[in-house]
């Protein structure tokens, strides 16, 4: 096996774990669908570390929520991964309150492109939540109807984003 | 460089305060990918340094084991670390962890062939020339298997190993999760590696799911692994032993007896008291 030859034959075995590919020749498709889905599991555990009151939102039915989420999309991190499962459970409806406060808060301090990593904004932000406008001033998140900002509710989670 | 010996737990953000509060700690591991590239180191972790114990950096997105060049900014970052935490090593695993821009996001096998000990001797010593201290290696758990191995696992490592004069990482956890998932007995590898060349041990948890035993970081030590760790030491005692736990934190209570139970099961002194 060359060197060619073994980087090809590593892009195939990681298409198959990670972006829904066939099982490359030779491989066991069983160990090959529980290795996939080993890793889909630690994913969700990741997520659940980074974007934790998006994963209180599910209750016990995240890991099953996120994973089928993921499945087939290449990893691109907690951060990334929780952002992009976030704005698809908002957009349908799916995210608690908390959640909900807590992705407009990171959407007003973060510009995220969904294709690299987010950096911060430079200019005042705004974005409707459903109990109330989310406004960010020179990096301080206002909610100007007075509700506590998400941040103060979350106890252990990484700093943001 | 800090002198590294007996049981250690791998310091996290979330069981910090545990780490920290373990009387007879004098050896640790922080997972080098978490410690900041700038700025100050987490403040927990330069306490313990302060204090004398020892951490080691664990690299776990080198891709030692990928058919591309290892990223020369990991390695600067594998080596700062080192240098910030006064380690006395560094470690990394044998496997392979990306392919061009697509992250698996675990660690992944190699195959077991001539070429691909080339590929990683080649990345390792491309590695070792930045470094301030010495490698150790570490063999994964892996559910997969490729088709096309030439070698036997234990002529793989001590290949790897006599190529590059990296140490051993040997994680029992690991080497209990292969056999057993391939239906073979972990003890016969123990027999044909170069356990003198072992500069720590890994323990961690698992958990059988569908048949197949999975090495997740997230349970407590099983019977059989520490049974593992006993008959490593009987053959020979490596100097340090080190729990890996990385979520599903359990109370204090739970880590203290894995942590006693690894160093009864090893020998040595316990940590806790």
């Amino acid at each position: 096996m060359t060197r060619e030859d073994l980087a090809a034959r590593q892009a195939a075995l990681v298409a198959a774990l990670v972006s829904g590919a066939p099982t490359p020749d030779g491989f066991d498709p069983s160990r090959v669908r529980a290795a996939a889905q080993a890793l889909l599991v630690k994913r969700a555990g990741e997520v659940a570390a980074a974007w934790p009151l998006l994963r209180t939102s599910f209750g016990s039915g995240w890991s099953v929520a996120f994973t089928a989420w993921a499945a087939g999309r290449p990893p691109n991190g907690a951060l990334r991964d929780g952002w992009d499962f976030a704005r698809e459970a908002a957009a349908a409806g799916r995210l608690g309150p908390l959640a909900a406060a807590d992705l407009a808060e990171r959407e007003v301090m973060w510009r995220y492109d969904g294709r690299s990593a987010p950096r911060r904004r430079r200019w005042p932000a705004y974005r409707r939540s459903a109990d109330g406008p989310v406004v960010q001033v020179f990096g301080r998140v206002v909610r100007p109807r007075g509700r506590a900002s998400s941040r103060s509710l979350r106890s252990r989670g990484p700093r943001v984003p | 460089m800090t002198p590294y010996g007996g049981v250690g737990i791998g310091w996290r953000r979330e069981i910090a305060g545990f780490v920290a509060g373990l009387p007879g700690l004098r050896f640790t591991e922080v997972v080098a990918e978490s410690v900041p590239a700038q700025g100050p180191i987490p403040g927990g972790l330069a306490a313990l340094r302060d204090r004398g114990v020892a951490i080691v950096p664990h690299g776990v997105r080198l891709s030692l084991g990928g058919a591309e060049p290892v990223d020369p900014a990991r390695v600067r970052h594998l080596a700062q670390c080192a240098r910030t935490l006064s380690a006395p090593l560094v470690s990394e695993h044998i496997a392979f962890v990306r392919s061009g821009a697509t992250e698996a996001g675990h660690l992944l096998p190699v195959p077991r062939s001539r070429d691909a000990v080339a590929a990683i001797v080649d990345n390792v010593r491309r590695t070792q020339a930045e470094l301030p201290v010495p490698i150790a290696l570490e063999p994964i758990a892996t559910l997969v298997e490729w088709p096309d191995d030439e070698l036997s696992e234990a002529d793989f490592i001590t290949e790897i190993l006599a190529g590059t004069d990296a140490m051993l990482l040997l994680d029992v956890a690991n080497v209990y999760a292969n056999a057993r998932n391939r239906g073979e007995d972990p003890t016969d590898l123990l027999d044909r590696l170069p356990l003198e060349r072992i500069a720590y041990v890994h323990v961690a948890g698992g958990a059988e799911h569908d048949g197949l035993y999975h090495d997740t970081h997230t349970d407590a030590v099983p019977e059989a692994v520490l049974d593992l760790l006993a008959q490593l030491c009987r053959r020979h005692r490596p100097p340090a032993f080190l729990l890996e736990r990385d979520g599903a934190y359990p109370p204090a209570e739970q880590l203290r007896a894995d942590l006693d139970a690894i160093a009864d099961a090893a020998g040595v002194a316990r940590v806790t008291a």
